[in-house]
């Protein structure tokens, strides 16, 4: 009476093999939409006057625990997908460029989130199903970062063009292994930089390795991810989507659903340095219907990150580009040649390699600007001679290891929006660009800037002992305390 | 002279019941006696008659008797014709049976007699057959004639003084009539009494057991109490019925689902159902929730879809039997370890012509409990009220604004200027009146061959959402037969058709009806809201946050539409192989479809293009049952067993239809979609029985039932799917054995064991699956989830076994004073172990839940029921009862390692609800404000605020005492029931006082609105801690608040006045043609009163049926009903 359990009891819509391609493509998706879009407000690129949405900008302390969203979502979304790949390819011979590029995107999922958090489950991690493992531990953010950095090398090393790649189903470079090895050195590059703070002489090794392997430098090579602009939403860029559906769907300029525009401090510094991609990433709206979107550059201002209700010139200020920063069929930039470029300047004025400075940043800000032109053809290309006077009006100065360390990284913040989570990282560690944090009331930091993020409330309850070892180790669960690099 | 020479017990007639033992017969004959016992045991039915009544007396033909299956009436009135003797129904399964015709005793002689009529309290009609004596000993008496009649001669010692008669009849209660005018006619009415005959009740698999031969505790509730409570979910008319049921209510309008939970929760699993399984003639039926329940922080598809038990007419219903646990309910196997809810319907019976009922009501019904906010300040923000539109709009929902003065420069949402003073009646100005209608026609009747009942049911109601319709109509036909003597059939076809529109959505902010007019400021009326939609039909602002939508745009513009069909059909066939041993089979196929869809319209705030959400499900249960039966009665020695198989195969597939973005802006489709999603989603279930009972009596006082089943499971483990278990009980009379004060008319004592199984509550829970993700581009995959339709991954478990769950019971029943009086006393003590959790594990496992299958959980209890008749009067009657329940539940243990697990969160992770080992089961568990060892606050000097508490258990969420205390009286053709329930113990965790106090609607926001709060403590390093928060920082120092659970924890305990029913039974009367039975006019109110409780909501305020109780949400506020019904009968 039991002879047809087995069929009844399988599920008629799923299979019981995975296909690692289609985790793959699953797990780049997920990786890239794993973002703290939050950080956009931290970082002074956009605010909003409402307390919810406005709390990446304000620090609300009533709010802190919206910031642990992305914590939730990595490890059952990319990481687990990564870590079922891996157990799927690893003892196939055939399959090392399948295990060798998993494993370095698993690095770019990791990095992100240990530097957002700090300490977090890694070795331990996403071992539920095979090791039954429901309360990991997590591991010190100095021991993620060795195993981090050993990944790239042992995997960007294993990769092998003569053999099978992911192919179609790796949107980043179609199974391109010339260029997943720049994208794990590249990668090497920004986590060795990482650690100048708290380790000079480890940053120095793993920085002058990345270097010898090869990074990103052409366009082509930029790691990116691409969309379509209709269908499935996981099919859309999730950055611009996100921004679209939450607050800039009425395209009007006034209805923001939560209240979201540019902030001043980053429409006044494109203003301010006469920068050509502010017309590119920034629209103020006219009226009229349809409404009529303008990128005049004397019309463009942001929001103050200070307000608490709807200003009355609200329809006017500057919001995101639907042509650019909205589009939804535009790739995402995973590593860029300009942030390649802007870390080897670093490297070159500490010594550490043979390049010169001033051509490695002018080449990082030339790259900068190109780069929109991959965002959106037709309304992101600038012409060449005003890429060649911006390029001209700001050269690397020569003087002074703190004034050009300034110099780079606030032009890396123009250079990697909308990235903010890595402008956040390189915030922390340079302490460039000089932004002034905002002192709102009810703020949760006493109007400090934010130096990590917090962990969800659901760790203390599901996970309570490792979460405590995690506090001991680290400092409290408060958005003050420093983690590893940044100390 | 023939005047009956009585014993001296009158008040108690003698009945013998028909399981005395046989009498020995010639072959071609059998005896009268025999022949109604076998009808007895064949009908599971009771009858009664006075001693010797049947004696030497003997029908033809023994196969033509007693095993026929059509139609009890048929055969009782067959038997009983030769013999001059009649027989009448006292209830559904009660007959009497009593001589015909009375004698007329001696010759009336004027002055010396007493004449009179006895009658049938209940309709009327005189009573045949009788006895009326004279109180006193003088063993003068008589028996009335055919119509009632009787003439009592008095003996000429009495002839001076005053005279009582007694008169009595089987069945009925005795009454005594005091003669002070012997030359008038006396009229005697007798009403029934059903404890007198002993009680009789449905058992498992339907089988009619007498009441004093289990051994555990069985409660049952007749239909008419049920119709009479007007509930439209006929589970919650059970509410405070039944001590150990604890039904929960939901306030989510008409057409919503209902709670019940006997002797405790017996899972600890989120998705396990711990509710009963509802049995409808002997076959279960589906109670799922379409979709799924809904869940403390979900948005605007976030509702109740209704119940299956929702869809039962209550108007069909002859009784609900309430089979409290495995003890009980053994022989349903896995499903029956959380009791077992049997239903009997009504049915036709041989008569002349049609027999028609009707029945009409209308309910209105409104708020029950108004909230009680502060007044003193009114809208605004920082201590300043707005003044122009703008602020309006950026302050709609905060009452942080200046005090509350009548000033005239103040602006609404409307862009008005309006006197600034409070706005108490929003709730009223927005809600409506509910109403619902009900009509029931049903016709019945049938020959000796077939009998039939047909009804037609509509019931239509509009609830207090404006917009929010109701309806379902219910097509309801029995029919039985007998196609040879041996062969007999029963057939049930019900049709529903249930259609709802605009359900109100509960959880989080986003389309929730009932989030503005609960959280707009307290100075602003609702109505400038009014219609919340501009001339394009786009949302109007009415606050700073775009998801918290404009209640009037969720009333005039959502589209929330289901419609579910349903069919219940049950087939079953008997037949009697040889004498005594009866084969039956039944099949019953319980299925419906639905069709759900949800439009967010397109200028919603927070989806400008619109979304849409719809669901077409279709939901099979399919029961196969094949029973043998045999019984015997060897001398004082009786045994019946019964063996059987049975297969339950369940299946759902549906579709799941999601989108977004309206191409073409306001048009509704499914195909205007920019973007859509269809995802397949399927569950099916088998499990196969085989399962055996045998049942002893000895003399009618010793008891014994022992049974055992065998269940295999499909959502097992292939190496683990086969359990077997047994289960025992058995009941002892002791006032049969021993000799007791006559005041003791029952003394029973009872035990129970069982051992009940069951499988995986969710299929596919074995084996890690991988599913393809919706993807236009390049194909997507990631791990199945294991909880079908959750859509979250989870960890399967590949040796998935079997839980089983443990019930011992005892207790002592007793009936006293003329069954004046009577208590009925159970202990329980029921012990779930390996039970199947799906426990939500940190997501750094990289899985969001696990099929665990150790958990133990306990519940043990006691349960009292005391009812008695305290006034009994010519005219007037009192009857009370009074329950009463203790649960005891506790987690034992999860899994090893595991101390806690994580079963549901409200929005914002304000409230929990965890299993914890060492606390009971659903544990509302969250934070509270750290306070030093003198009870200081402590403060993070950061950020000025308290700090919090780790998670801790903040107290149960399902009360552990319930009571209920039922009061009926009747006064002639009046009578009046009164119901009181009341709940203890458990703690309510609100969400709307959350926002509620972020907002600065409670009163607890009034400190520091004058001159700033002032605040004192400690640091965290120990140091004193002050500071002042300024009048424009309170906002933000309250909205804080939400990140301390333990504000917004309330007792939920309370007492209600549940139900008043008040009715009036007409007169039979003949209006020229029409010829009506009987008429009954009632006047009913539910949840008419809340005596007590702690909450300034209704602490009743539920939204889910789901296992995770004791959240309030922003769901619409409960209600009291009250109506008018109106039953006649031709």
């Amino acid at each position: 009476c039991t002879k047809d359990f087995v069929e009844l009891n399988a599920n008629p819509n799923a299979v019981g093999t995975l296909t690692p391609e289609y985790l793959f493509t699953k797990a780049q998706y997920d990786g890239v939409a794993n973002s703290l879009l939050l950080l956009l407000g931290t970082m002074q690129y956009t605010t909003s006057f409402n307390d919810v949405a406005g709390f990446g900008s304000k620090y609300i302390a009533s709010q802190v625990n919206s910031s642990s969203s992305s914590f939730t979502s990595a490890y059952p979304g990319a990481l687990n997908e990564l870590s079922l790949i891996i157990n799927a390819v690893k003892d196939d011979p055939a399959q090392v460029n399948l295990l060798a590029e998993a494993r370095i995107w698993r690095v770019y999922c990791y990095s992100r989130l240990t530097d957002v958090y700090g300490d977090i489950p890694y070795a331990q991690a996403t071992l539920g199903y095979t090791d039954n493992q429901f309360t990991p531990a997590y591991d010190p953010q100095q021991a993620i970062y060795a195993d981090l950095l050993k990944e790239l090398d042992e995997a960007a090393q294993s990769l092998d063009a003569t053999k099978p790649t992911f192919g179609a189903a790796d949107l980043i470079y179609a199974g391109n292994t010339a260029q997943w090895k720049k994208f794990a050195y590249s990668q090497m590059l920004r986590l060795g930089l990482r650690l100048t703070k708290v380790d000079l002489a480890g940053a120095q090794t793993w920085a002058t390795k990345a270097l010898a392997g090869g990074v990103i430098t052409a366009d082509a090579d930029i790691a990116k991810v691409t969309y379509l602009a209709t269908g499935q939403i996981i099919n859309q860029n999730p950055v611009a989507y996100n921004l679209y559906i939450s607050d800039y769907i009425a395209a009007n300029g006034s209805t923001n659903q939560e209240g979201g525009k540019y902030q001043d401090v980053f429409i006044d510094y494109l203003k301010q340095t006469r920068d050509p991609r502010l017309g590119i990433v920034s629209v103020v709206y006219t009226g009229g219907s349809p409404n009529v979107t303008d990128t005049t550059f004397a019309k463009q201002q942001g929001m103050p990150a200070n307000l608490g209700a709807k200003p009355a010139n609200f329809a006017r200020l500057s919001e995101p580009n639907p042509k650019t920063v909205l589009l939804r069929n535009s790739p995402v930039l995973v590593f860029t040649a300009a942030e390649s470029y802007f870390l080897q300047t670093e490297a070159a004025l500490r010594g550490w390699s043979g390049g010169t400075p001033a051509t490695l940043y002018a080449s990082g800000v030339g790259a900068a600007l190109r780069q929109w032109s991959i965002i959106s053809p037709s309304d992101g290309t600038l012409p060449a001679s005003k890429i060649s006077a911006y390029v001209g009006r700001n050269q690397l100065v020569t003087t002074g290891f703190p004034q050009q360390m300034q110099q780079i990284y606030t032009q890396f913040w123009v250079s990697i929006f909308p990235d903010a989570q890595e402008s956040f990282a390189s915030y922390r560690r340079t302490g460039y660009p000089a932004l002034t944090p905002n002192n709102y009331p009810g703020n949760a930091t006493g109007g400090q800037f934010p130096r990590r993020f917090l962990y969800p409330v659901s760790e203390q309850n599901l996970n309570p002992v490792s979460y405590a070892a995690a506090i001991a180790r680290q400092g409290p669960d408060v958005l003050l305390t420093r983690v590893y690099w940044d100390k | 002279s023939a005047q009956w020479a009585l014993a001296s017990k009158a008040s108690a007639p003698e009945l013998s019941y028909a399981d005395a033992s046989p009498q020995a017969t010639p072959l071609a004959r059998t005896s009268l006696k025999e022949a109604v016992d076998q009808l007895k045991r064949q009908y599971h039915i009771q009858i009664a008659f006075r001693e010797g009544l049947l004696n030497d007396k003997f029908v033809a033909e023994p196969g033509e008797s007693g095993n026929s299956a059509i139609g009890v009436e048929n055969n009782l009135s067959q038997l009983l014709r030769a013999f001059n003797l009649n027989f009448k129904k006292i209830t559904a399964r009660q007959y009497v049976i009593y001589a015909a015709l009375g004698a007329p005793l001696g010759a009336p002689a004027p002055g010396d007699n007493v004449r009179g009529r006895v009658v049938f309290a209940e309709d009327g009609t005189g009573i045949p057959g009788a006895t009326v004596i004279l109180k006193g000993g003088t063993q003068v008496g008589t028996s009335t004639d055919a119509d009632g009649n009787f003439d009592l001669k008095i003996p000429a010692a009495n002839q001076e003084k005053s005279i009582t008669l007694v008169v009595s009849f089987v069945g009925y209660t005795t009454a005594e009539l005091i003669i002070t005018d012997r030359t008038a006619l006396a009229t005697v009415k007798l009403a029934k009494n059903e404890q007198a005959l002993g009680e009789v009740v449905v058992t498992a698999l339907g089988i009619s057991k007498q009441k004093r031969s289990l051994g555990y505790a069985v409660t049952e509730v007749k239909g008419e109490d049920l119709t009479q409570a007007r509930e439209n979910n006929v589970a919650n008319a059970l509410t405070g019925k039944v001590a150990g049921v604890n039904v929960s209510g939901l306030s989510t309008g008409p057409g919503g689902s209902s709670r019940v939970i006997i002797r405790g929760n017996g899972s600890l699993s989120g998705t396990a159902n711990n509710q009963p399984l509802y049995v409808v003639n002997g076959m279960p039926i589906d109670n799922s929730v379409p979709g799924q329940a809904p869940s403390a922080n979900g948005g605007g598809t976030n509702v109740d879809r209704g119940d299956g038990i929702a869809s039962i007419n209550p108007d069909d219903i002859e009784s609900i039997t309430v089979l409290k646990g495995g003890t009980a309910a053994a022989l349903y196997g896995s499903r029956g370890g959380n009791g077992v809810i049997l239903i009997t319907t009504k049915k036709g019976r041989a008569q002349k012509g049609i027999g028609v009922e009707y029945n009409t009501s209308e309910t209105l019904e409104s708020i029950s409990v108004l909230p009680d906010f502060q007044y003193e300040y009114g809208q605004g923000d920082g201590g300043v009220k707005p003044t122009t539109l703008a602020a309006a709009q950026a302050t709609g929902r905060r009452s942080w604004g200046s005090k509350i003065d009548g000033s005239t420069d103040y602006v609404g949402v409307d862009g008005l200027t309006h006197p600034y003073v409070a706005q108490k009646d929003n709730l009223k100005n927005y809600y409506r009146t509910g109403r619902t209608a009900t009509n029931t026609v049903a016709f019945s009747g049938g020959t000796e061959a077939i009998s039939y009942r047909f009804s037609l049911a509509d019931l239509d109601s509009k609830g207090i959402l404006p917009g929010s319709r109701y309806n379902r109509k219910t097509a309801n036909l029995n029919l039985s037969g007998r196609l040879n003597p041996r062969l007999s059939f029963e057939a049930l076809a019900q049709y529903n058709i249930e259609t709802a529109h605009n359900r109100p959505s509960a959880g989080d902010a986003s389309a929730n009806p009932n989030w503005s007019p609960y959280m707009i400021a307290n100075t602003a009326d609702v109505r400038w809201l009014n219609p919340g939609y501009d001339a394009n039909g786009n949302e109007t602002v009415w606050n700073d946050a775009g998801i918290a939508t404009n209640g009037y745009f969720v009333i005039n513009k959502f589209q929330e539409d289901d419609r579910k069909n349903r069919f219940i059909g049950q087939g079953s066939v008997s037949y009697e192989l040889f004498p005594n041993l009866v084969l039956k089979g039944t099949v019953s196929q319980d299925h419906y479809d639905y069709n759900y869809a949800n439009i967010t319209p397109t200028g919603t705030l927070y989806a400008l293009t619109g979304q849409y959400v719809g669901i077409k499900s279709d939901v099979t249960e399919l029961n196969g049952l094949a029973t043998a039966t045999y019984h015997r009665q060897i001398k004082d020695f009786g045994f019946s067993v019964l063996g059987g198989v049975n297969r339950r195969h369940s299946e759902l597939n549906e579709l799941d239809q999601t989108g977004i973005g309206f191409t073409i802006p306001y048009f509704y489709s499914y195909n205007n979609l920019a973007s859509s999603t269809t995802l397949a989603l399927s569950s099916r279930q088998e499990v196969n029985s085989a399962f055996g009972s045998a049942d002893f009596n000895y003399k009618s006082w010793l008891y014994l039932t022992v049974a055992g089943r065998n269940d295999w499971y499909s959502t097992l483990s292939p190496a683990n799917n086969s359990q077997f278990y047994p289960s025992a009980n058995a009941s002892l009379v002791l006032s049969d054995v021993l000799k007791l004060p006559e005041a003791v008319n029952l003394l029973k004592l009872k035990g129970a064991f069982a051992q009940v199984g069951q499988g995986a509550p969710d299929p596919y829970a074995v084996n890690l699956t991988y599913s393809n993700v919706p993807s236009s581009g390049q194909p997507l995959q990631n791990v199945s989830s294991n909880t079908p339709g959750s859509g979250i991954a989870g960890i399967t478990n590949a040796n998935l076994g079997p839980v089983l769950s443990t019930t011992t019971e005892g207790g002592i029943e007793g009936q006293f004073l003329g069954n004046r009086l009577s208590f009925d006393l159970t202990y329980y003590n029921r012990l779930t172990d390996k039970d199947i959790v799906n426990s939500t594990i940190s997501p750094t496992s990289g899985y969001n839940s696990v099929y665990l299958n150790a958990g133990r959980v306990r519940n043990r209890g006691i349960e009292v029921l005391v009812s008695g008749t305290p006034v009994k009067i010519a005219n007037f009657s009192w009857n009370t009862s009074y329950n009463m329940a203790y649960n005891d539940n506790r987690v034992l243990s999860l899994a090893e390692g595991i101390s806690s697990i994580n079963l549901a969160s409200t929005v914002g992770n304000w409230g929990n609800i965890n299993n914890i080992v060492g606390e009971s089961a659903f544990e509302i568990v969250g934070t509270r404000i750290l306070k030093d060892a003198q009870g200081n606050t402590v403060f993070n000097a950061t950020s000025g605020f308290p700090v919090a508490t780790g998670l801790q258990s903040l107290g149960k969420s399902v009360a552990p005492l319930t009571m209920g205390f039922s009061n009926d009286f009747r006064y002639k053709r009046f009578s009046l029931n009164l119901l009181l329930d009341g709940k203890f113990g458990n703690k309510v965790f609100s969400i709307s006082e959350v926002y509620e106090t972020r907002l600065g609607l409670l009163k607890s926001t009034l400190a520091g609105r004058e001159s700033g709060l002032e605040l004192t403590g400690v640091t965290q390093d120990g140091g004193a801690y002050n500071r002042t928060v300024p009048v424009s920082g309170l906002r933000g120092y309250y909205d804080n608040y939400k990140n301390y659970s333990e504000l917004f924890l309330h007792d939920g305990s309370f007492v209600k006045l549940r139900q008043v029913i008040f009715s009036y039974n007409l007169p039979a009367f003949h209006i020229s043609k029409l010829n009506l039975q009987s008429a009954t006019i009632g006047f009913v109110a539910r949840n008419l009163a809340t005596l007590l409780r702690h909450t300034d909501f209704d602490p009743e305020q539920s939204f889910s049926n789901g296992n995770y109780q004791g959240l309030e949400s922003i769901g619409l506020p409960r209600t009291r009903s009250y109506g008018v019904n109106l039953s006649v009968k031709f």
